[in-house]
């Protein structure tokens, strides 16, 4: 979308698929006779199957407001609508953009239609919650970020509900918020989250769950001979034990590898999903994982936490740019639940997986007070000025012995 | 699976995909087919 690489360059060829012994249909399943084990095409083709893997993910949502069908109103999720998108943005090269939705998708939008070489649209971001990035993060991790792009030129609105689009002869014009405010509008970008395509599972009868279609740790649904995993499955959250929907490209990934191992005889079970994932706005990097502290209080888990300063390299380096970490702590087991941060340089949110790991690995706060990491003048901040170790030497701090 | 079975894959972006390749690689005599809706199989 953003017009650095062609469409055809960021997919894996065919080639790749076919090159391994693949075969590669282009056509669409429209029904799978689970009896006989066969799936029928848009064409009219039938494939026999032994074993069938549903990977079929999800698709934008798009919550039924009044004037969503309108022209110009646009989603982004494959390469068909960026490409879309791209068409529209070539024939206009200034205007207003409202931007529904303020997750991860909404905010990678929105700054790079901002950056845009030789454009000059006025974008405005409406977010029902009371922050940008409100899945992840917190209240004081988010008022950062807010900052920052209202500095790049961005205007956020947070709390504010959209009630209706305006349009006229069938083209998008306004958006109506709940308070009676219009916002003049000529392009419209609905990112408010996704559903999964279950259509076929349901065709089946196969179990569903709240988030998707319901699978064990193994990838199998309620058909042994049907597996499923990615987006269009429902996930159980690592920390908490429950249904999420987890839509995310990792657990899409492993969860398809997973299955295949499953159907080759290995036993490797899925451990669930800690929604870890990251974003970049302008040259702000965000990345999160596992529980916010909003999210943790939601789910009555008390929690200790900390927010930490640091850098990315030592501090007489040229370059050194900052970031900061908050680490969030389960108050009564004292294990690590949680992690966000924010950074103005790319390699420190890599950090987050550290944080992950520390997550999958049960650790507490006391163990990590003695965490030593990879240092060095161009790399890292001192190791005196670690930002985990830091944070959770603030929290031992603050639960006490 | 056995030799000679039979695997379709519904969709071949982020799950799909690596579902094929890694079962090719560890089932080589299973035969393996994605079906795909569209031209680009990639979200992201
Ligand atoms: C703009 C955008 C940015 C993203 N960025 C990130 C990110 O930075 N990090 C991250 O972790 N995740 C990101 N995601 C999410 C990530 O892309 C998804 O979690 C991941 O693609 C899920 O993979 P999947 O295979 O389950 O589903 P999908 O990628 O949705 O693929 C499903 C496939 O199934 C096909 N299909 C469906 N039904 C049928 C049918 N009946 N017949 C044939 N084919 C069918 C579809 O056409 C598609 O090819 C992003 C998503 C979007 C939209």
């Amino acid at each position: 979308m953003a017009g650095l690489v062609t469409s055809a360059s960021i997919v894996v060829p065919d080639k790749m698929l076919e090159g391994a012994g693949i075969t590669v249909v282009h056509d669409e399943v429209t029904a799978v006779d689970s009896q006989r084990k066969k799936v029928e095409t848009s064409t009219g083709g039938t494939l026999a199957y032994d074993k069938l893997y549903l990977a079929t993910g999800a698709r934008s949502f798009v919550p039924p407001i009044e004037g969503s069908d309108l022209d110009g109103v646009l989603t982004l999720r494959g390469v068909p609508d960026a490409e879309r998108i791209r068409e529209v943005l070539d024939r206009s090269k200034n205007g207003k953009i409202v931007c529904i939705g303020a997750g991860f998708i909404s905010m990678e939008v929105a700054s790079l239609l901002a950056e845009k070489p030789g454009s000059a649209f006025a974008i405005t971001v409406v977010e029902l919650l009371d922050r940008p990035l409100p899945l992840m993060l917190d209240r004081d991790m988010a008022a950062f970020v807010k900052q920052y792009l209202e500095e790049k030129g961005l205007h956020i609105l947070t709390g504010e509900r959209v009630e209706r689009l305006v349009g006229r002869n069938g083209k998008v014009v306004g958006v109506e918020l709940a308070s009676g405010v219009v916002l003049d509008a000529d392009l419209v970008f609905m990112n408010v989250g996704v559903r999964p395509n279950v259509g076929l599972a349901q065709s089946i009868g196969l179990e569903m769950g709240r988030f998707g279609i319901k699978v064990n740790e193994f990838q199998e649904t309620s058909d042994p001979d049907i597996l499923a995993g990615g987006d269009c499955v429902e996930k159980i959250n690592f920390l908490t034990g429950k249904p999420t929907p987890g839509q995310l490209r990792g657990p899409a990934v492993v969860q398809g590898r997973l299955a295949a191992k499953r159907l080759a005889g290995y036993s490797v079970a899925f451990p669930g999903v800690i929604d870890a994932g990251g974003c970049k706005m302008f040259d702000m990097t965000i990345a999160a994982t596992g529980l916010t502290e909003e999210r943790a209080a939601q789910e009555g888990i008390a929690t200790v936490s900390a927010v930490v300063d640091s850098r990315s390299k030592h501090g007489m380096i040229p370059g050194v740019r900052p970031w900061k970490i908050k680490l969030v702590f389960n108050r009564d087991n004292q294990r690590l639940i949680g992690g966000q941060i924010v950074s103005y340089d790319i390699a420190p949110a890599r950090e987050i997986d550290a944080v992950s790991a520390f997550i999958l690995g049960g650790r507490t706060i006391a163990e990590l007070t003695t965490f030593t990491s990879a240092c060095n003048p161009d790399i890292s901040s001192e190791p005196s000025a670690e930002p985990i170790t830091i944070a959770a030497e603030q929290a031992l701090q603050k639960i006490g012995r | 699976m056995k030799d000679g079975e039979k695997l379709v894959i519904v969709g071949c972006s982020g799950s799909g995909g690596p579902a094929a390749m890694m079962a090719k690689k560890l089932m080589p005599s299973v035969d393996v087919t994605v079906i795909r809706k569209e031209e680009f199989f990639i979200v992201r």
